[in-house]
């Protein structure tokens, strides 16, 4: 499974959405993500793919699709890919 | 102008009896104990035998994502608080909820919340929790849940006085509505601490009773001279509280009045109990329900089956109910659900409800051989079925000499 898939099914179990109706592109507050929600979900995202995303970095966070590069990112930097 | 009377027109229990008002009413009716045996290597670990646990299934209450992200303490009083708003046919959502408040008690919070943080850090030496781990495990956090839940926008409060801790949220409640400052609130409490961190700081104490060697259910037998220590529970119960003229105004079924609320400390000692503060509390209780010792025909005592606590609370009784003391029923419902410490105040007075409103006192279990240094008169090990009685009473005593008293009174 892809990044973005797991990202997505990840997202569906937290926030108790369908994945198919998740849209990467969509802000994350019009997916019904709070911040405080969205820090919760980063924390096991993080433990998903077992790498940490920074703090300056999860600012930039502002879709799932920004997510899935950011991680994608740390992935390949931890040479997990 | 007179404060205002405050109706119960709503009431809702998860406990160790039953995880609906009913069953829990059906449970205190029948005598049954909801104490049990921990599973054998905690007992063994911890050297606490026996607790008052729910077997609690969070799915048909709550979505799976939603339940990972509340504490147990916070589950329980999200599904008390529905029960209670349920029974009392309240459209909240047509209410004026700036109006409508939430008064909440519990002694420890979230605490099964923090024992995964401290197990993850101390234990596995991890230091990465799980972000929401304030919000879930914060003292307040059961009672904002359901504000949250209802959007409930009115007077919020969170009580936290150890086993006096629903007691007094239930009181503070009354007064907030008495004083007109809403005109509803939901009030209760919640406890889920039964961690092996709290386990073992409870048997520290030395005052929980062992398992009873023939009926692990029989562990906690106050007021009888064989009894050994409190059994610890979890659990919540809720109620809705009502102006009492909206109440009637709407038609609503009026469970109860709470008309007394007698709040003292002993200011003596953290642990031991002392006769004179609870009879300041049972006093102040009854001069606000204007009510004289003979009109109160059931108690809910504290009893929670230490060798010291029943001893002072029976002599606290005599002082106050005097020559009344021969007729006012007394029992303790801690030797069938355990004792809920910050749950316990709330959980109580719904048995002391179920007396009021249909007149089945529940027993103090397991009874058999009573003190003669716990004089009053006991319902002991089967249900009294009596003409409902004018008004009860349910006293609650807690650790650091917090005692708080409630009484209620038939519409």
């Amino acid at each position: 499974m892809d990044t973005l898939a797991r990202i997505r099914q990840l997202a569906a179990k937290e926030f108790s959405i369908n994945p198919d109706g998740l849209d990467p592109a969509a802000p994350l507050d019009k997916l019904g993500i709070d911040s405080l929600s969205f820090i919760e979900f980063m924390f096991k995202v993080e433990e998903e793919f077992g790498v940490a995303v920074s703090d300056e970095d999860l600012k930039a966070i502002r879709t799932l699709g920004d997510l899935e590069r950011h991680v994608a990112a740390a992935l390949s930097a931890a040479g997990k890919v | 102008m007179s404060a205002r009377r405050v109706a119960v027109t709503g009431a809702g229990v998860v406990s160790p009896l039953g995880t609906t008002l009913e069953e829990f009413q059906r449970s205190l009716a029948a005598g049954r104990s909801g104490i049990r045996r921990l599973a054998p290597e905690l007992a063994e670990r911890s050297g606490v035998q026996v607790a008052a646990t729910i077997d609690w299934n969070p799915t048909p209450h709550f979505k799976e994502a939603e339940a990972a992200n509340l504490d147990r303490a916070s589950q329980f009083a999200l599904a008390a608080a529905a029960q209670a708003i349920a029974a009392s046919g309240l459209a909240l959502e047509d209410a004026d909820r700036d109006r409508v408040g939430v008064s909440w008690g519990t002694g420890m919070g979230g605490a099964q919340t923090q024992d995964a943080s401290y197990k993850q850090v101390y234990g596995a030496d991890e230091w990465r929790v799980r972000p929401l781990t304030v919000v879930m495990s914060m003292s307040n956090a059961a009672g904002s849940n359901i504000a949250v839940r209802h959007g409930l926008r009115g007077p919020f409060a969170n009580y936290s006085t150890a086993c006096s801790s629903s007691a007094m949220a239930l009181g503070e409640a009354m007064r907030t509505i008495g004083a007109g400052r809403a005109d509803v609130m939901i009030a209760g409490g919640s406890e889920a601490l039964l961690t092996p961190g709290v386990l073992v700081a409870w048997q520290a104490l030395r005052t929980l009773a062992p398992a009873d060697p023939a009926d692990a259910a029989a562990s906690c037998k106050p007021f009888d001279k064989r009894r050994a220590g409190l059994v610890l529970g979890e659990g919540a119960a809720a109620f809705v509280l009502e102006d009492e003229a909206r109440a009637r105004a709407r038609g609503a079924r009026i469970y109860g009045v709470l008309t007394g609320y007698g709040n003292s400390c002993d200011a003596v000692h953290m642990s031991r109990p002392d006769r004179d503060g609870q009879i300041r509390a049972m006093k102040e209780a009854l001069n606000e329900a204007r009510l004289s010792a003979q009109e109160v025909g059931y108690i809910n005592a504290h009893g929670t089956a230490t060798a010291v606590g029943d001893v002072v609370e029976a002599e606290a009784i005599n002082a106050v109910f005097g020559a009344a003391v021969r007729d006012v029923r007394v029992s303790s419902t801690k030797s069938l659900h355990g004792h809920l410490l910050g749950g316990s105040g709330a959980i109580e007075f719904a048995a002391a409800l179920f007396a009021l409103e249909q007149g089945v006192l529940p027993p103090t279990g397991f009874l058999e051989q009573p003190d003669p240094a716990c004089p009053v008169r006991h319902v002991a090990r089967e249900a009294e079925r009596v003409p409902a009685p004018r008004a009860v009473m349910s006293n609650s005593f807690a650790f650091g000499g917090s005692n708080v008293v409630l009484v209620a009174a038939r519409p």
